[in-house]
């Protein structure tokens, strides 16, 4: 698929994403500017593409970043913990601080991502013989042990069952005024893009990164945050979306190569056309009534992971 | 002869466990309190067989040590069945519970156990860290397709159904216990006669043909012994996750010795210890506010993490 083919996708799906829904929006009304159909449009549909396209880039680009990182094609948030341990902050947080509004809470979430996403990192670089699959098993792993911390803590104060509904990712929630803290996003991907180099030179591994005058703690460090923001943004506003960050860097750079700076800007269109696709699958499979996002990204992401996997070692 | 007492003294334990778990706190109350745990200690008894003999029947046909039906997604399966069943039939599926259920749920998971066997594990794909990464990825696609059909069944069927999510031995029936007990039973029987077979699967496929094993067959007949048991351990307590990794390989390094005439027998007395202990802390100190499954999930995954980063990809 060429760049320009990319962004045409790109914009249809906007477009098809903007139309679709239980309230019909149609041009001519939009013309004619009657009020009912531009209110669906700016309290609703707008926050929601716009949710939507954030979420999509900032995972997508979240994956690459970690990647670099840890050395490995399949680690993302959702691979190695960082999902989970968000989670279990904004779960933290509910009981420790209930007063606390969304900001409060997403930095528990993000205190909690970092350091687990350092954790996570540290155990990596202890293994010496390292297999591919293995470093995505053992976040999985991790993932795993934090959850069941979370379910654990989450059983002892009887929101188990409300923790299940919001934790899954869902974007039928977004309106107007309460979805802004996506916006964080933004300054977080061109962040990354400016950095690419970096991150493109951290992937060369400590040694190389150092003996080409690279701090590499620091700028590790540096991405994890980055990582650990993104995604604390998206659990605490959309709730966890799984194997975005994963399926969209391989699929990305099976066709275009590795080097970031050019091939970042396809890597974040792509995963905001991921999450488009699966949102508006989600809004037409039950009609009137909508799949959450966290359900038909999990089934198609971790289908093609499936793909990947087998594709490459068998 | 440590190991002969450490496999004595584990019994005994397991005994001592169970007779503590019976009678602590019930003030010897006979027409109640008592036939209650009975019933449940009934349940964590077949459980706990079901868990240790597919796990260490599995790991045995499978050559490692990390891989467990509940890894490879044996559960999630079933219990993406039962979510089908409820969905297209309604709550009478349950009805068809008794008889039918159970042998289409066998079936199925035969189906599957014989799938992942050709691909997988026969593809000459020696990677345990794929199959793994293979197996927890399925098992999540499965439990997300899961996940949708409990979106589409209503609230009333909903909460049957999370009655199978969570390993509980609360909700064990005693007519449900003495059935599936017969249907272990039978199956216990048939592995014991099978044993010799099984030590010799473990030496490996080329081994076993070598020294006159009927591979094929054999592990056909193994699997569909895992595939009964894997059915019954989850409609009798839902999911377990990692604890069948962490029962046989504690089992193993009891044992000092790799035949399953000692392992299989370790591994229960195993698995139905470390059911009793946990349901006894979730009954009488942490007050029901917990559940067993998360108690077990969060000790048996701390240790397979452990496991693998202790073995640094050499297994």
């Amino acid at each position: 698929m060429s760049r320009t083919a990319v962004v045409v996708l790109f914009v249809v799906l906007c477009g098809l994403s903007l139309m679709v829904g239980v309230k019909q929006v149609s041009w001519v009304e939009l013309l004619s500017f009657s009020d009912d159909a531009w209110l669906t449009l700016t309290a609703s549909r707008l926050p929601r593409l716009a949710a939507l396209i954030l979420t999509g880039v900032g995972l997508a680009v979240c994956g690459v970043i970690l990647q670099q990182i840890v050395r490995n094609r399949f680690v993302e948030p959702g691979t190695s913990g960082g999902l989970d341990a968000a989670k279990l902050g904004i779960l933290i947080s509910l009981t420790v601080a209930p007063g606390a509004g969304a900001a409060g809470r997403m930095l528990f979430a993000l205190a909690f991502c970092f350091a687990a996403s350092l954790i996570y990192v540290a155990i990596i670089r202890r293994i010496q013989f390292k297999n591919t699959v293995m470093v995505p098993v053992i976040g999985l792993m991790y993932g795993s042990v934090l959850s069941a911390v979370a379910e654990f803590y989450a059983y002892r104060h009887n929101i188990l069952q409300s923790m299940q509904g919001w934790m899954l990712g869902d974007f039928s929630k977004i309106v107007q005024g309460n979805y802004e803290i996506i916006y964080l996003i933004l300054p977080i991907v061109v962040l990354t893009y400016l950095y690419a180099h970096r991150f493109t030179v951290l992937g060369m591994g400590e040694g190389m990164a150092s003996s080409l005058g690279l701090n590499y703690a620091a700028n590790a460090a540096l991405g994890l945050m980055l990582v650990a923001v993104t995604v604390s943004a998206t659990v605490i506003t959309v709730g966890a979306i799984p194997f975005v960050g994963l399926v969209i860097p391989n699929l990305v750079a099976l066709h275009y190569g590795e080097n970031l700076e050019r091939t970042l800007p396809i890597v974040a269109l792509c995963g905001a056309s991921l999450l488009l696709i699966c949102d508006i699958l989600g809004r037409l499979l039950i009609y009137p009534f909508e799949v959450p996002i966290g359900l038909t990204a999990g089934c198609i992401g971790g289908v093609v992971f499936l793909v990947l996997l087998i594709r490459k070692y068998t | 002869m440590r190991h002969m007492a450490t496999r004595y003294g584990l019994w005994l334990l397991v005994l001592l466990l169970a007779v503590g778990f019976l009678l602590l706190g019930s003030g010897l109350d006979f027409d109640y309190v008592i036939p209650k745990r009975l019933t449940r200690l009934a349940a964590i008894g077949i459980a706990g067989v079901c868990i240790a003999y597919s796990s260490v029947i599995f790991q045995t046909i499978a050559g490692n040590r990390i891989l467990t039906p509940a890894i490879m997604g044996y559960e999630a399966i079933y219990l993406l069945f039962q979510a089908l069943l409820i969905l297209l039939l309604g709550t009478q599926s349950l009805l068809l519970g008794r008889d039918g259920n159970v042998l289409l749920s066998v079936l199925l998971m035969l189906g599957y156990s014989w799938l992942i066997h050709r691909w997988l594990l026969r593809n000459g794909s020696h990677n345990v860290y794929l199959l793994l990464l293979l197996g927890l990825v399925l098992s999540m696609v499965m439990g997300t397709f899961t996940q949708f059909i409990q979106l589409k069944i209503s609230p009333g069927e909903f909460s049957i159904f999370q009655g199978f999510n969570y390993a509980s031995f609360n909700k064990a029936q005693p007519a449900q216990v003495i059935y599936s007990g017969v249907l272990v039973a039978a199956v216990c029987f048939i592995a014991q006669r099978t044993l010799p077979v099984l030590d010799v699967l473990a030496l490996g496929r080329d081994q076993a043909i070598s020294l006159g094993v009927d591979y094929p067959r054999s592990v056909r007949l193994q699997l569909a012994l895992i595939a009964i048991l894997v059915a019954v351990s989850t409609s009798l307590v839902g999911p377990t996750a990692f604890m069948g990794v962490f029962v046989a390989n504690i089992a193993y390094a009891l044992a000092g010795t790799t035949r399953h005439r000692v392992t299989l027998p370790l591994g229960c007395a195993i698995a139905i210890g470390i059911f009793i202990i946990a349901q006894y802390l979730v009954e009488q100190w942490l007050n029901y506010n917990t559940s067993v499954s998360i108690l077990i999930n969060l000790v048996c995954g701390v240790y397979l993490l452990a496991l693998m980063i202790r073995t640094r990809g050499t297994a």
